[in-house]
């Protein structure tokens, strides 16, 4: 139907209200009250507007659309209510809006700066309400409520968790918890569309998780922009609580293409911003992954890209995660892809690096072949040593993905003895069945992951005592605390905060000196630092010495490509090096990172070869249909203080014997109840932000 | 009863500012806060109906009242709003003397609104034992020891003080009838 609104005319639909269909038609109305996602109330009287053949003002947004209707937005007397509504509103606000955080953005200031009228020539009243900052995640400060009532619509009606609603306090009514509970007490889900519904500064989120450094969305879903890749993390948890793994894979599949392996390995920088890890403990979101990645039955297949073929050819150095992951895409788009490998086997670091009892051959082998469905070649056994000869090849571009591979030997006095191993190489051998000896006693120097994959590997070889000696103190050795609480539990001994000295021995290892650290830093050139606590030396006896203090890539050298900081291959921004046609992407880039990293660098590798080689480099795939989330989530008491669903691990004595799997995939229903302590913090962006005037 | 019958009621021992001010506290609109004309409305009543007994009364009080009356009369979300407008409306044409008295400072012909009130001391009943003038926070109570004490009314909060100190009923309240009392203190007559 036709209506029209200060002469213009407006299409409006059948049951719509004036003021959806003015918004709607691009006519701004003055409101407050009103929100795009909540029923109208007709509180705030904001929205007044005359109707031709009708005496005085009536709301718009409770007023429906009558076919033919002829409506004056700033008539004498709509214009005269709307200007003592919000005069009314101001003579018991704060005044003080530039002390508050929401200004600039406060839709309250924006109404009335828009209106021009303040709170002159009425009865000024303060109702002060005292800051409630409890709640890790939410800021209470109701001073500034203008009872407009739309977080109560909000958390009663739209998510149905109803814990907010109008109280009576002594001084007056405004929005809050009844009974005087916290929100924990009272059931809160902290989904935040109270928050995001608030036209004025009085629910707010806590400053401490909103970074200057991240975009407004970032912080508000900070699991999702954290992950290298953003994996929709929010989405996925979505679909496993309500049972759809299929789904759940699917969506951590338009991201990455290694969803078990990363479930079991990944050091899950997510987990760590995780806002329910403010009111207990993050979401096991790494977990969870894997959970959906072993329940899934491929579906998403069906909704693959392939893109027509180009004619063009790309060859891969290096079959790690980085450089399977750049094929993989590659291929989807219409590229010819050759992924040349030097080793046995595909799998880089998680094949080579990682053992075997946190990610075995046999899911990593599934995947791998998953991903060749995609139609790229894998060569292995086969070194490709110089990307200019694979131009010579008829390759349009190259990829060098080679990892970091080489062990580091610290320049210390018998590094060279027998018996002195180095990290890659003694995680390989074990990995491919031919260990390089362990006795009875064996020292690791190091403290990250890596340093401890070799001290569990050592256990299982045999090795009654397994020593473990860093620089850090616990708290700050960069090995996940999980990762030591399990290496502890086997019985590793750690030492932290010891420098190492010398290794002892004449023809053989026998051992270390350490010596306790005071302090340890690095100065302002990156140079590690320490000071030490004198006559605390000692020395641990070993059989085997394992240096663990990182790796660096092997044979860059001979690449004829610009190098860094030693042998790391220089990229530009897009990851191009010094060699046209030819990028590089993963550890041989930035140094020995995470898995999530080097897949993160493999899809952006592929986007910029893609474009390099002709096409758009839009690798993005949407591998299930778009569904748009219930907004309703109900009331589950003592959500706030639900516990942390803990997959089955195995007893630390029988687990240490072999390269068994630690630790077991959540089964179904673990995974679904730990997927429903997820906030579901991305539903709130999904509400409408009501549009300002200067928008219109 | 509902606001309008309590204002019609009024009996001469009743104040319309202060009842009306009673009346629009205790109402439903003041425990709700779902609309702006209804809750804040109230509020401002309220506040403005407090100025007003408390002799801080606006000129510009009456017309205020008067529009926002027509508003909450007509734009309240329910018809508790709607009955207060109309209420204090009635109100303010029944007893407009009373509120332009008490905005013009002259005071409250029921003798309720305390702001209004005086006090004074009765000669005739005043025996000078000072009770009064050390009860006085103010030192508004002049005289000596036999003598009628006489309250400077420029100095005096109408606390009250001086009543209950006073043994003899000599001190005495008054609304817009004042008694007669010696300008300055006189020997006392009863001992």
């Amino acid at each position: 139907m036709k209506i029209t609104i200060d002469g213009k005319a407006i299409e409006a639909k059948e049951g719509q209200n004036i003021l959806d269909a003015a918004l709607a038609g691009g006519v701004f109305i003055p409101h407050l009250c009103s929100h795009p996602d909540l029923e109208a109330k007709g509180g705030c009287r904001l929205c007044s507007v005359e109707i031709a053949g009708e005496a005085g003002a009536v709301p718009a947004c409770k007023t429906e659309v009558r076919d033919g209707m002829e409506i004056t937005v700033n008539g004498p007397e709509s214009s005269k209510v709307r200007k003592m509504a919000m005069e009314l509103i101001l003579a018991t606000h704060p005044a003080d809006c530039t002390g508050c955080p929401k200004y600039g953005k406060c839709e309250l200031q924006s109404m009335y700066q828009y209106l021009g009228v303040s709170a002159e020539g009425w009865r000024k009243k303060s109702r002060s309400v005292a800051n409630d900052d409890s709640n890790p995640l939410i800021s209470h400060l109701f001073t500034r409520c203008v009872r407009c009532g739309r977080c109560i619509r909000a958390c009663q009606e739209l998510r149905g968790v109803k814990v907010l609603d109008y109280i009576k306090t002594p001084a007056g009514i405004r929005a809050g918890i009844p009974e005087g509970k916290s929100l924990e007490d009272a059931g809160c889900r902290f989904c935040g569309a109270c928050i995001e519904v608030c036209p004025t500064g009085s629910i707010m989120d806590q400053v401490k998780i909103m970074k200057e450094e991240r975009s407004y969305a970032e912080n508000i879903v900070p699991c999702r922009s954290t992950c290298p890749a953003h994996i929709d993390i929010p989405r996925y948890i979505r679909y496993i609580k309500e049972g759809e793994f299929d789904k759940a894979a699917a969506v951590v599949r338009e991201k990455v293409p290694f969803p078990e392996t990363l479930g079991s390995i990944c050091t899950h920088a997510c987990e760590g911003e995780c806002k329910r890890g403010e009111l207990n403990e993050p979401v096991s979101i790494c977990r969870l992954k894997r959970a959906a990645g072993a329940n899934d039955s491929g579906a998403w297949k069906q909704h693959v890209r392939k893109d027509a073929a180009t004619g063009k050819k790309a060859a891969v150095i290096g079959a790690g995660p980085a450089g399977l992951t750049a094929a993989y895409y590659l291929a989807k788009k219409g590229h010819e892809v050759t992924v040349f490998e030097k080793n046995e086997k595909a799998g880089g670091q998680c094949r080579y690096g990682i053992p075997a009892y946190r990610l075995p051959d046999e899911l990593l082998d599934r995947e791998i072949n998953t991903m060749l469905e995609a139609g790229f070649t894998l060569k292995t056994g086969v070194s490709a040593d110089s990307p200019r000869e694979l131009f010579d090849q008829g390759y349009d571009a190259v990829l060098v993905s080679i990892g970091t591979h080489q062990g580091t030997r610290l320049p210390i006095e018998g590094n060279d003895l027998p018996g002195v191993y180095v990290n890659a190489e003694f995680l390989k051998q074990a990995r491919t069945g031919t260990p390089l000896p362990v006795g009875e006693k064996v020292i690791v120097l190091g403290g990250g992951n890596v340093a401890y994959d070799c001290a569990r590997t050592a256990l299982r070889l045999g090795a009654k005592e397994v020593h473990m000696a860093c620089l850090e103190q616990e708290e700050q050795m960069t090995a996940a605390p999980e990762e030591i609480e399990e290496g502890r539990q086997e019985g590793i001994i750690l030492h932290a905060a010891h420098a190492f000295l010398r290794i002892l021995g004449t023809d053989k290892a026998e051992g270390v000196e350490i010596q306790k650290i005071a302090r340890f830093y690095f100065d302002e050139n990156r140079k590690a630092m320490t000071e030490l606590v004198e006559g605390s030396n000692q020395v641990i006896a070993a059989d085997q010495v394992i240096f663990a203090v990182g790796q660096k890539p092997e044979g860059t050298d001979k690449m004829e490509l610009a190098l860094t900081h030693g042998p790391y291959i220089q990229t530009d921004q897009q990851l191009q090096t010094s060699m046209e046609g030819v990028f590089a992407a993963g550890d041989v880039v930035t140094g020995t990172k995470s898995v999530i990293e080097a897949i993160a660098a493999g899809r952006k590798a592929a986007q910029q070869m893609d474009l390099y080689l002709g096409g758009d480099g839009d690798i993005s795939e949407h591998l299930l249909e778009e569904e748009e989330p219930s907004p309703y989530l109900g009331q589950i008491q003592g959500f706030a203080g639900l516990k942390r669903v803990e997959p089955e691990v195995a007893e630390p004595s029988e687990r240490a014997k072999d390269f068994t799997l630690v630790e077991q995939s959540m089964t179904c229903e673990q995974a679904k109840c730990e997927a429903g302590r997820c906030l579901q913090c991305d539903l709130r962006l999904m509400l409408h932000r009501p549009k300002l005037w200067n928008e219109y | 009863m509902s606001m309008l019958s309590h204002i019609n009621n009024l009996k001469d021992t009743q104040c319309i500012v202060d009842t009306l001010r009673g009346l629009v506290s205790d109402n439903e609109c003041a425990r709700c806060g779902k609309c702006v004309f209804g809750y804040e409305g109230v509020t401002q009543l309220q506040l403005i109906l407090g100025d007003i007994a408390e002799k801080k009364g606006k000129s510009t009080d009456l017309t205020q009242m008067q529009e926002l009356c027509q508003m909450m009369k007509s734009q309240s979300l329910c018809e508790t709003g709607e009955e207060i407008g109309a209420a204090v409306l009635a109100a303010i044409d029944a007893y407009r003397g009373d509120f332009e008295d008490h905005i013009g400072k002259k005071g409250c012909r029921a003798g309720v609104c305390r702001k209004f009130m005086t006090y004074h001391i009765l000669a005739e009943n005043c025996t000078g034992c000072g009770d009064c003038m050390d009860a006085c926070e103010e030192d508004a109570v002049l005289g000596k020891a036999k003598f009628v004490h006489i309250i400077d009314q420029k100095e005096c909060t109408q606390c009250g003080a001086c009543l209950e100190a006073c043994e003899e009923d000599a001190v005495v309240q008054a609304g817009t009838v004042k008694p007669k009392c010696p300008k300055r203190p006189i020997p006392c007559k009863r001992r």
